[in-house]
């Protein structure tokens, strides 16, 4: 147990991240247009979720190094520059999603998105730059914990919970599985769960832990833990939406805070608050980390000096680099005019190609003994490794050319 | 032909035909041996349609960016190379440490020297690219042509390491032994610079570098590590080598050290000790951490009371400690009690019959073994105090506290 604590919080914190303002969008998107019957999807996305990540932690608990660090030593720097180059513009695309989730949210209560998002960015820059790993890792996992929010919304909306079990068990109808939108979900699901930055994030804080192969065994658990519940979180937004917006025929929602809105008249007000407040707060969370995990993957992938402990004049691609994803992220909200989508399908098509490959350079990194030794994948996990990225990776390919 | 510089990566891929202009194959690698020539290009490694070769220099008549020429008939010999430095593999994309510059960086190239002598073409390693310039040449490398490329490169400022300014970081201690990798400009630099690149590096790397250097460098690098990385690194040593750099640190930061430690760690580097380097340790350890007992080194200078100046530079001439705790020489009467503390500057300028008695300073400040951090941090702030006699409740001098250790304890509180 002291050995969980000791290790407990990067598995549990890129996990949560995860249900950022994308990821609730899509669970209520699921919720809202099909029911309870997408719900099955999530035991297998939580077990590839765990497999991926765990191949991550894994790499960073035993070499000591980021995941951009392995690649550019095993893979070269031309494909580094091309993967790196890749990142940014995702990541970027989620940064600007994140700044559109506070946006939403705080206009859920009638507050000005011109005041409130600059604001979230001093917030979100200042918290990066002046807090130590050890103070952020605090308020990340306090973050973590409001997730919870989204499970009372859950109960609040009086779910039929047996058949919301019996969609989570029991095998999809053949019928849905061959309609063009339900699939589409599907893959929406998976995409949204499964992220290129999560396995650079992940990898890297367990290195800046300082998490050694003999802990790992207790941040496996960590990682699983955090999976698992944020599984659970997507599993009750889903059953939130389903139990009132679907039954009601209310099935198209622009955004996530479009579901917060909708949900009010019928789940409540109380609902209503928690899906608003939940929605600000995995924005705000997710716009914390993504910029600068994305600052540290590429510096240190690409040999610029990285750090917040380094000044400025010695570390200047890294704060630079920092500081216009922070920026432009935030201020492409309060640009009138902005093709937001644009941004978005860009930010999506980037993904989808980047994903793939992360996961191909993850499954071979994990599988060289010179740099795994005795922690390298054994035959059976490789299999369901494989097995995962290859459906993952087919299934965001799918995406990229259904959308 | 005279004197030229090659970077690597521009040759990898080049066509290597012997003189008949018959193919080889393409160069894959660079070959150093680092202990015949720590620089010296020794073969060259070519994969052809037999599969990889090996080419030793001397056969190279000449090397240019798309063609490499080998004596007439030489095909490549299929010998499997001892430890050796395999340029690509080995050191491209790779860390190492920046010994000029303090610190640990990546490669983006490796520049070669060419220097033709008797019709042969010698090459060897000039310096470590790590800047724009090596990047932009690989990346532009085959998308853009040749010469529009090196036009562009030209206006790039170069960021090199010279060659003996750089320090090969292995984490196998079978081929650190083979290829002579030892850390050696690392272990000239300052222990705290030694400390900032060490926690740069991953954990077995570091590992490697408290293996490899000498224990007293080793010491000094330890003590100003962050106590999490210094304590994984001596976890990660085995107890003999841990107990060997410990027995190099003062007894104050090795029973800080120690403590951190948990009990069977601390237990089995404490046993592997001379008796005579464990005693103080054990001693100090018995006293609670944030006190000023816990604080102190029981490395100190001191005298009989009626000590004059000329004792005093003897006990200076032979004193093991370190400069810090030779700041002040303290007197002590025959119960061991403290009468007063003289200063090095007092000493060097009084004539040598002088009693060292009438030079000390007044009022004596001490503390005592259970003050607190609060309390010894004011007395140093009001008296402004390079060191602080600690003293028991019989006014007996156990040990010293000195400025830098108070330096650490406000920066770590706060």
């Amino acid at each position: 147990m002291a050995m969980l604590l000791a290790v407990v919080g990067p598995g549990i914190i890129t996990a949560n991240v995860d249900n950022d303002a994308g990821g609730i969008y899509t669970y209520s998107l699921a919720g809202a247009r099909f029911g309870y019957s997408l719900l099955w999807t999530m035991i297998p996305i939580t077990i590839a979720l765990v497999v991926v990540q765990e191949m991550a932690a894994r790499m960073g608990a035993v070499t000591g190094k980021g995941l951009s660090d392995l690649i550019r030593e095993q893979f070269g720097l031309r494909t580094t520059f091309l993967l790196m180059a890749a990142l940014i513009v995702t990541n970027f695309g989620n940064i600007v999603a994140e700044f559109a989730g506070i946006a939403s949210s705080v206009e859920l209560f009638d507050a000005p998105r011109y005041v409130v998002v600059p604001l979230a960015a001093v917030v979100v820059w200042l918290v990066v730059v002046f807090g130590t790993y050890r103070s952020v890792e605090k308020v990340f996992l306090a973050a973590s914990a409001f997730y919870v929010a989204y499970i009372v919304a859950g109960v609040l909306a009086k779910p039929d919970w047996y058949a919301a079990l019996l969609g989570t068990v029991e095998r999809p109808r053949s019928i849905v599985l061959t309609s063009h939108d339900y699939l589409y979900m599907v893959i929406g699901l998976v995409g949204t769960t499964i992220a290129p930055w999560m396995q650079f994030y992940l990898q890297a804080s367990i290195v800046e832990k300082g998490i050694s192969a003999k802990q790992y065994r207790a941040s496996r658990l960590d990682v699983v833990i955090g999976c698992v519940f944020t599984d659970v979180v997507a599993w009750f937004i889903i059953v939130a939406c389903a139990a009132t917006l679907f039954a009601a025929h209310h099935h198209d929602i622009r955004d996530a805070a479009d579901a917060a809105q909708a949900l009010r008249p019928l789940a409540g007000e109380y609902a209503y608050l928690l899906f608003a407040a939940g929605l600000f707060n995995a924005s705000l969370f997710a716009a914390s980390i993504l910029p600068i995990s994305t600052a540290y993957t590429v510096c240190e992938g690409l040999g610029f000096e990285a750090g917040l402990d380094k000044r400025f004049g010695e570390a200047p691609v890294f704060y630079w680099l920092y500081t216009v994803l922070v920026v432009a992220g935030a201020g492409v909200l309060l640009l009138p005019n902005v093709p937001l989508v644009h941004v978005m399908v860009l930010s999506q098509v980037v993904n989808g190609i980047v994903l793939p490959v992360v996961l191909v350079f993850m499954l071979r990194l994990t599988n060289d003994r010179s740099l795994l030794g005795s922690h390298a994948n054994s035959r059976i996990y490789n299999v369901i490794a494989s097995a995962t990225v290859l459906i993952v990776a087919v299934l965001t390919v799918l995406m990229l050319f259904t959308s | 032909m005279s004197v030229s510089v090659i970077a690597f990566t521009e040759l990898l891929g080049a066509r290597v035909r012997d003189a008949d202009g018959r193919l080889i194959g393409q160069l894959r690698d660079g070959v150093v041996l680092p202990q015949e020539a720590t620089a010296r290009v020794a073969f060259l490694v070519v994969v052809g349609p037999e599969g990889e070769r090996l080419i030793a220099l001397g056969d190279v008549e000449s090397c240019g960016g798309r063609l490499i020429r080998v004596a007439p008939g030489i095909r490549g010999e299929t010998v499997a190379l001892p430890e050796a430095l395999f340029l690509k593999r080995d050191l491209l994309d790779q860390q190492v440490i920046d010994v000029h510059g303090r610190k640990v960086v990546r490669v983006n190239d490796i520049d070669l020297e060419a220097r033709p002598t008797n019709g042969r073409t010698e090459l060897s390693v000039l310096d470590v690219d790590v800047g724009a310039r090596g990047a932009l040449r690989r990346l532009g490398k085959g998308l853009l042509p040749r010469r529009t490329l090196r036009a562009l490169l030209a206006r790039v400022p170069t960021r090199a390491i010279p060659w003996h300014f750089v320090d090969l970081i292995e984490a196998d201690p079978a081929r650190r032994v083979k290829l002579k990798i030892a850390y050696e400009g690392l272990a000239k630099l300052h222990p705290a610079d030694i400390a900032d690149i060490i926690e740069d590096l991953p954990p077995a790397e570091r590992e490697s570098v408290f293996e490899t250097i000498d224990e007293e460098i080793a010491a000094g690098a330890l003590e100003e590590l962050q106590p999490k990385i210094k304590v994984a690194v001596v976890q990660s040593l085995d107890s003999e080598r841990a107990a060997d750099i410990v027995e190099e640190m003062a007894p104050d930061a090795a029973a800080d050290l120690l403590a951190d430690l948990p009990a069977e760690d601390s237990g089995a580097i404490l046993s592997e000790m001379a008796p005579e380097e464990r005693q103080p340790i054990t001693r100090l350890l018995e006293f609670g951490q944030k006190t000023a007992a816990g604080r102190m080194t029981t490395e100190f200078l001191a005298l009989p009371v009626d000590a004059t100046v000329r004792d005093g530079m003897e006990s200076l001439r032979t004193f093991p400690g370190g400069f810090k705790s030779a700041l002040v020489i303290y007197l002590l009467d025959r119960e061991r009690e403290l009468c007063g503390g003289v200063t090095l500057l007092k000493i060097a300028t009084a004539t040598p019959a002088t009693p060292l008695r009438s030079l000390t300073a007044t009022p004596m400040i001490t503390c005592s073994t259970e003050a607190g951090d609060e309390e010894v941090a004011e007395l140093f702030d009001k008296y402004n105090l390079l060191t602080l006699p600690v003293v028991d409740d019989h006014q007996r001098l156990v040990g010293i506290i000195t400025a830098d250790d108070v330096l650490s304890l406000l920066r770590h509180r706060g």
